[in-house]
């Protein structure tokens, strides 16, 4: 178990551990964006700088990413270090600045505004962290959504910028969404739900019951397949809304024979 | 010939035998025709000469045997087609189809000169024989370069003629794998690549790490703009390549390798594609290589086509398939690279220049250059210079030396004003340093690099903040967008250089793309966002004031950007003859017969067709 030392605090790590796992263990907080504890690490969004010594040089690096060893001094507060991720932010802040989550975390950051005008496209506020596109991969093993074109014009999109066919409508893209350019969108009339702005639409389970949106028809039936039940009684479950869920469950248990104990 | 010629070699001894028959066989009075066919002489033609020379051959019933080759790049670019007619060495230039016949008869078949296709030094008007005579190859060293223009690039006993494929047998039979990375320690080899990293280092990172098996990488991605190094080896002796890694794979222990060859470069591909198969058939690739039980492949991949595939975990991502972008990891790819395996990495020139060091020795090599940098670099040398071409010089030599006495000085009597070096995040170095050395850390100090070998000569009439425009709005165009500083970053420092160059430049515009620097420098994923700000950094630091005179007094002093300067005609040069007057599509000029004209500068748009028109240089931008 390594010990590693981050500003001034000295802190046990498993191995492996990375500086952001550190510094959580330490109680301090390092501000993320394209860092989610469920998928693969990224490092492109760079919001994330701590300053590193070791020996005698100083560096600045991504605290997500870089592996805890024992001759590391790391500096999270350091000027260097806060003017490094306040620069990434107002750069972000200049890309994206109508994202109210983006515009929190700046301020959680001290940094009231940017300098800079916008000078890049960003389809509604996207920062291009990449977090959807790994969990729709890793996680859901879609791979709906992709990258597509280079450096400015980067954008997250389902392939030939046309809706998926991938996408069984889960919307954990909009979950893991940093900055809210991911939307669930209910088209009631067609029973159906979009992931916006992919364009993607996956038809819906109604409950059986009140007739309020479950979840789409791919996911549950992803879901039987992972759990590997298909009884005709989870079936019948899966086809309720939480709420008539519970009420059922209720009802048969309030009507069911007391069985005594033998 | 011997038999085994054209067999797989199983050991040293036949090797040899094959070469000395090979040697036999050649001297034997037979003589060459070698047309260049390197990028700058095919584009004037040369393919077409190495037809008619072949017809010439074929025709020809006189008892003299010939032999015309295509061969790879010579170097002096800027006076193709160049043809080098063997024994004798003698170099003909701006050879044209009508001249092959004579040529053929008078030089070939007679032994006569014909002078009016030598190359004359401009200064003293003295013509040269062969290229050692020619000031452009004098100042040279060639060790990668050394058989370039000499051998054909796609028939492997002509390497082996002139010395190839002797180290391997060398460092297979007489060398341990510690051996033959000591010796390249003792080199001092550096990467060619851009990093300058220690290669003997990264070799012993590689053989010593955990994992199996172990990859060796060839990257012959070259993509800065106008480089053309790699690509000259690749096409002009593909062997030195292979036999180079094949020696790197044993070293490092690694059974496979791949070649990484710009998308752009199909005929470097056909080359290596061609070379590979003959070493296989003669026993230098595959298995049981001369008889020594190490076995080694390689394979050949097209690059992604992008610039910031030639970045070490781009490519090798692009190898395995999935998009050509950086990854950001703090794990060397020595121990964690091509498929998660230990990967070793090097340059076309890198790589290149490891069987001369085997064979004459560590100690050799590290003899040319200076302390930190040794042996030789290849660079393309283009822009407002004579001599335009690919040069190989010891590592030491002057910005000078290079300029002027292989590049024959500045074009057009102009003067000096700046020469960029390390592709398109190296820097400008004004001519104050010339007498810098040609060093991995001497250019760096001097805010430039090394890089793989990009050398751009620029004169008086060129305006630095439109160089740093230029190159920053390359990388931007190449950047992946992976990471916010590079894509975010180098769009803002492109749209503040846009407005400078607009005469839009505001106070503290240089002070802002300082701070954007610092943050690229410090905080992109990968070495494209992290030195893409050196164009800007470094001619801010040389030519500040003209920056300033762009934001403060709106003016371009060397006068290319538009609207930053204006047409006037000089009374005293006008001849009033009128044909800017009847160009001008304004209607911006007046004037009469025998009356100076003048420029109306309200209706003026600056187009400039008057100053193209002037047939007496009368109007100038001032
Ligand atoms: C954006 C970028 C582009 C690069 N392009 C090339 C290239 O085209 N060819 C090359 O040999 N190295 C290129 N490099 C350097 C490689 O990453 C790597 O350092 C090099 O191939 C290692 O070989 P060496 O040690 O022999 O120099 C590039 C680096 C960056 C950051
Ligand atoms: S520095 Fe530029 S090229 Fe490198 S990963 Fe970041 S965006 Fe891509």
């Amino acid at each position: 178990m390594p010990t590693v030392t981050i500003d001034g605090c000295k802190v046990r790590v498993k191995k492996n551990a990375t500086v952001l796992d550190a510094a959580k263990k330490a109680g301090i907080w390092i501000p993320t964006l394209c860092y989610h504890p469920a998928v693969s690490c990224d490092a492109s969004c760079r919001i994330c700088m701590v300053e590193l010594e070791r020996g005698d040089w100083r560096q600045l690096v991504t605290a997500c990413n870089y592996p805890v060893r024992e001759d590391i001094v790391v500096y999270v507060s350091s000027e260097r270090a806060q003017q490094a991720r306040r620069g990434v932010m107002e750069l972000l802040l200049a890309r994206a600045p109508e994202s109210e989550e983006l515009k929190a975390l700046a301020e959680r950051m001290g940094v009231k505004e940017t300098h800079y005008p916008k000078v890049t496209e960003s389809q509604r506020n996207c920062i291009l962290c990449g977090l959807c596109v790994r969990v729709c991969e890793e996680i859901i093993g879609q791979s709906a959504i992709g990258f597509a074109g280079r450096g400015v014009d980067r954008t997250v999109a389902a392939p030939f910028r046309q809706p998926s066919d991938d996408c069984i409508g889960c919307g954990a893209c909009a979950v893991v969404c940093p900055v809210g350019t991911i939307k669930l969108r209910i088209h009631k009339d067609q029973q159906e739900v979009e992931i916006s702005p992919f364009k993607s639409r996956a038809k819906l389970l109604l409950c059986r019951q009140c007739g309020a949106p479950v979840v789409s028809v791919q996911v549950s039936e992803q879901v039987m397949g992972k759990v590997g039940l298909d009884c005709e009684e989870f079936r019948e479950r899966v086809r309720l809304c939480p709420k008539c869920r519970k009420l059922q469950s209720a009802a048969q248990l309030a009507s069911a024979p007391i069985r005594k104990k033998q | 010939m011997t038999k085994l010629c054209g067999k797989r070699l199983n050991n040293h001894e036949e090797l040899e035998l094959v070469r000395e028959d090979l040697l036999k066989h050649r001297n034997s009075g037979t003589k060459s025709v070698c047309v260049c066919v390197g990028p700058g002489c095919a584009a004037k033609g040369a393919n077409r000469l190495y037809e008619l020379f072949c017809e010439a051959v074929r025709q020809s019933d006189s008892k003299v045997k010939v032999e015309a080759k295509s061969v790879g790049c010579h170097g002096l670019c800027e006076c193709g087609p160049i043809i080098l007619i063997q024994p004798g060495d003698i170099f003909y230039q701006r050879v044209e189809e009508p001249d092959v016949a004579e040529i053929f008869r008078e030089t070939v078949l007679s032994d006569r000169i014909v002078e009016r296709l030598l190359h004359e030094d401009p200064s003293t008007g003295e013509k040269a024989r062969s290229p050692d005579e020619i000031p452009f190859y004098k100042a040279q060293n060639r060790i990668a370069l050394a058989y370039n223009g000499l051998i054909d690039p796609a028939n492997i006993e002509d390497y082996i003629a002139a010395g190839g494929y002797t180290a391997l047998p060398k460092a297979l039979t007489t060398m341990t794998s510690e051996e033959i990375i000591a010796e390249v320690e003792l080199a001092g080899l550096r990467g060619r690549g851009g990093g300058g990293f220690p290669t003997a280092r990264k070799w012993r990172s590689c053989r010593e790490s955990d994992g199996s098996p172990k990859y060796v990488i060839c990257n012959g991605d070259e993509g800065d703009p106008g480089a053309f190094m790699d690509r000259a080896i690749m096409e002009g002796n593909p062997h030195s390549v292979i036999e180079g890694m094949v020696i790197g794979a044993y070293a490092i222990g690694s059974s496979q390798g791949y070649i990484y060859v710009r998308n752009e470069y199909p005929l470097s591909v056909e080359r290596l594609k061609e070379a590979i198969e003959q070493a296989r058939q003669w026993g230098f690739l595959g298995e049981d290589i001369l008889g020594s039980s190490f076995s080694f492949n390689i394979r050949i991949n097209r690059g992604g086509g992008a610039f910031v595939c030639g970045e070490s975990t781009a490519l090798m991502a692009s190898l395995e398939g999935r998009t050509g972008e950086p990854r950001a990891k703090y794990v060397h790819t020595v121990e964690s690279g091509f498929r998660g395996k230990p990967t070793n990495l090097n340059n076309v020139e890198t790589w290149t220049n490891i069987p001369p060091i085997i064979n004459r020795g560590g100690e050799w090599f590290a003899g040319i250059g200076t302390e930190k940098s040794k042996g030789t670099k290849v660079f393309s040398l283009v822009g407002n210079v004579v001599n335009t071409g690919l040069v190989e010089v010891p590592m030491g030599i002057t910005l000078r030396r290079i300029i002027d006495e292989i590049g024959g000085g500045v074009r057009d009597g102009k003067r000096f004003k700046a020469v960029q070096t390390g592709g398109p995040s190296g820097g400008c170095i004004p001519s104050e340093h010339l007498d810098a050395r040609v060093d991995f850390d001497e250019l760096t100090k001097l805010g430039s690099m090394m890089g793989s070998g990009g050398m751009i000569v620029m004169d008086e009439g060129t305006c630095m903040v439109r160089v740093a425009r230029y190159f920053t709005e390359f990388l931007q165009k190449e950047s992946c967008g992976k990471c916010t500083p590079c894509r975010e970053g180098l769009a803002q420092m492109l749209h503040i250089l846009n407005r400078i160059t607009r005469g839009e430049g505001d106070v503290g515009d240089i002070e802002e793309l300082g701070v954007l620097a610092e943050l690229l420098e410090g905080t992109a994923l990968c070495a494209l966002g992290k030195t893409a700000a050196n164009p800007v950094l470094s001619t801010i630091r040389y030519f500040r004031d003209e920056y300033d005179a762009h934001i403060l007094d709106r003016h371009c002093p060397a006068k290319e950007c538009r609207g930053l300067f204006r047409y006037e005609i000089d009374a005293e040069a006008c001849k009033a003859c009128g044909i800017c007057l009847k160009n001008c599509p304004e209607d911006a000029i007046t004037g009469e017969k025998e009356v100076p004209h003048v420029i109306n500068q309200e209706k003026c748009t600056l187009c400039g067709i008057c100053w193209e028109k002037c047939p007496f240089t009368a109007v100038l931008k001032v």
